[in-house]
């Protein structure tokens, strides 16, 4: 293996944010690593919350980089610690529906902290593509709740 | 609805981070007891968050939305359904109405009641209760003063030197020392603004200033039924512009006496005040050894290893379980000394650039070991230390039969150190423990000040 195929490696691995590549073949082997020595713990367990089913949730992606919001990804992410709703009660429409073209005020979640019932709005305009957290859940500061276009 | 049962706690949430939080865990793990980490977007590759049970994201890398932010800390504890909060050291630790949100949303507070954090929290009325109480304080103005002129009058009542303190201050931090009239009427300008910038309350007192005075601590152990035991004292003295680099048990050259007297003098302030969990009483000793009351801190300390290795006691856990309401088990009696620890404060600071914090990646890191060593520290190789919080990298307490073996202990595990990518304060150490005074046990709280005086003039 030469140094552009190794160069060629660390760049794959870079773009496609793999954190290990290991190559053994007879006499050789390279391993490549990535960031810090381990991944982070388990993401929090989901609480069965009445009326909605408990979910647990695969380890969440690194959160953004402190400061920034990348460039490419539209993500509408949770401004709080708490428990994410869909809509205003239980026999209440949802804030929004995946098609659904939103601006910078509308309303797309309520997020309940301490009894507190916070109104999350979109702040930016787009389609809602996706939502990425169900009715109940438990989420942290920075959890991705819907992808969206125009990023 | 209160959640909290009688017993066990099945989930404590730890509202703090590095190596306190992983401290924590450590001993919820031994007690069974699952954990729940909360961190900043600054810490998701943090060793506390990777040890404990689950881990919440509370907010972005500034403290004061994340790890003083107390309504993400609750909301994080309710979603995760946890009986109980260990605030650690710092941040929220000495927060009275952090303590008060706790309880009142149905979650014990592994610390004291509020009233004790708050009686405490104000230095003058801690000093007022500890007088009533029968204890020696420092002459001085035991009251606030709001004007130049009455702390000249202070000031010529109990002869310079004198300490203008902030009352809402605490842990070496807002002190001004004032030698005459002249520096006195600046000083205590300064410190009330100081005060009022860095606690929110520009109120001060004045205490008289001991010449080569001695910090000395007691730990002490109090259960929600009134028993309170103390734990010894530690020996602070080692100290860098009033913030502590070194601290052994026991002090080196207190008579059994006094030792006695001070553990009684501790006892008796926590009882006065009904105090609850761990907590330290701080005195001042001078050269003729008399003891002072300073100050109370009501939570558990940075240094707690030293005391717990001396009494083999794990103060972590009795912590917890006197949240949980049991009763202490250990008897005053039956608390021993154990041989004589210290214990180093490694923190990533460039000490001759004058302390300048190095943030940055440990590109390699390698803790002593070997009998006597005991290693508190989140740090890891690969790991990269953040800059919005202390640069306290980790502590080395080393145990000995003697305080002369303890120290070659001290100096045999800082040489097997290795943390590299980053500059540490283990040069420092390594100067002190090797000087002639310190290994006298003849060091005085200027003495580390002193020290890197010389070596500037050395250098320059």
């Amino acid at each position: 293996m030469n140094i552009k195929e190794i160069k060629d490696i660390v760049t794959l691995m870079n773009e496609n944010e793999i954190n290990e590549f290991v190559i053994e073949r007879e006499g050789f082997k390279l391993s490549i690593r990535r960031g810090p020595q381990f991944e982070k713990g388990p993401a929090i367990t989901q609480v069965a919350v009445p009326g909605a089913p408990a979910v647990s949730s695969p380890p969440p992606s690194p959160p953004p980089t402190v400061g920034s919001r990348e460039p490419e990804s539209a993500f509408i992410v949770s401004p709080m610690v708490g428990t994410f709703y869909s809509a205003a009660s239980s026999d209440s429409p949802p804030f929004v529906a995946v098609g659904q073209e939103v601006d910078e005020e509308t309303v797309v979640c309520i997020i309940e902290a301490m009894k507190v019932m916070n109104e999350i709005k979109a702040e930016r305009k787009g389609k809602i593509l996706e939502a990425l957290v169900e009715n109940g859940e438990a989420v942290e500061f920075g959890k991705k709740l819907f992808r969206m276009s125009g990023g | 609805m209160p959640r909290c049962r009688e017993g066990m706690f099945e989930k404590i949430l730890i509202a703090n981070r590095g190596e306190i939080a992983l401290r924590i865990i450590r001993a919820c793990k031994e007690l069974g007891i699952r954990t729940v980490a909360v961190y900043s977007e600054a810490d998701v590759h943090s060793m506390h968050v990777r040890q404990a049970d689950e881990a919440i994201c509370i907010g972005p890398a500034q403290s004061a939305k994340s790890y003083l932010n107390i309504a993400a800390i609750i909301s994080a504890a309710e979603i995760a359904d946890v009986e109980a909060i260990h605030p650690g050291y710092g941040f929220l630790a000495e927060n009275a109405h952090f303590a008060e949100i706790c309880e009142s949303c149905g979650i014990r507070f592994i610390g004291p009641r509020p009233e004790n954090i708050r009686l405490m929290g104000n230095k003058v009325e801690a000093l007022t209760t500890v007088k009533k109480a029968g204890i020696a304080i420092l002459p001085g103005s035991e009251g606030v003063v709001s004007d130049r002129d009455r702390a000249l009058t202070v000031a010529k009542r109990i002869g310079y030197p004198v300490m203008i303190k902030a009352v809402a201050g605490g842990g070496g931090r807002g002190m001004r020392i004032a030698h005459n009239d002249v520096s006195l009427a600046n000083a205590f300008l300064t410190a009330q603004a100081e005060s009022e910038a860095g606690f929110g309350d520009p109120a001060v007192y004045i205490e008289k200033r001991i010449e080569q005075p001695r910090h000395v601590e007691v730990q002490i152990l109090a259960d929600a039924h009134g028993h309170v035991i103390h734990l010894n004292e530690r020996d602070c003295s080692i100290q860098r512009r009033h913030q502590k680099l070194i601290e052994e048990s026991p002090s080196p050259r207190l008579s059994p006496r006094i030792r006695a007297k001070m553990g009684r003098a501790a006892v008796r302030v926590a009882e006065a005040i009904g105090y609850v969990s761990a907590g330290t009483v701080e005195f001042l000793l001078n050269r003729d050894g008399y003891f002072y009351f300073l100050e109370m801190n009501t939570r558990i300390q940075v240094e707690h290893p030293v005391t717990e290795i001396v009494t083999q006691v794990d103060i972590v856990k009795e912590q917890i379980r006197i949240a949980q309401g049991k009763a202490l088990k250990l008897q005053q009696s039956k608390v021993g000394l154990f041989g004589h620890a210290i214990e180093c404060r490694i923190n990533a600071e460039d000490w001759e650039r004058d302390f300048a914090p190095c943030a940055g990646r440990v590109t390699a890191y390698s803790a002593p070991g070997g009998p006597g060593v005991r290693v508190d520290s989140h740090v890891y190789a690969g790991y990269e230390i953040p800059s919005y919080y202390d640069s306290m990298v980790g502590k080395v307490i080393c145990v000995g039969h003697t305080r002369e073996s303890a120290i070659s202990r001290m100096r045999r595990a800082l040489d097997e150190y290795i943390i590299e990518g980053v500059k540490t304060t283990i040069p420092l150490h390594r100067l002190i423990l090797s000087d002639p005074r310190f290994r006298k046990g003849k060091y005085y709280t200027d003495f580390v000040d002193d020290l890197i005086e010389v070596q500037k003039k050395k250098k320059a």
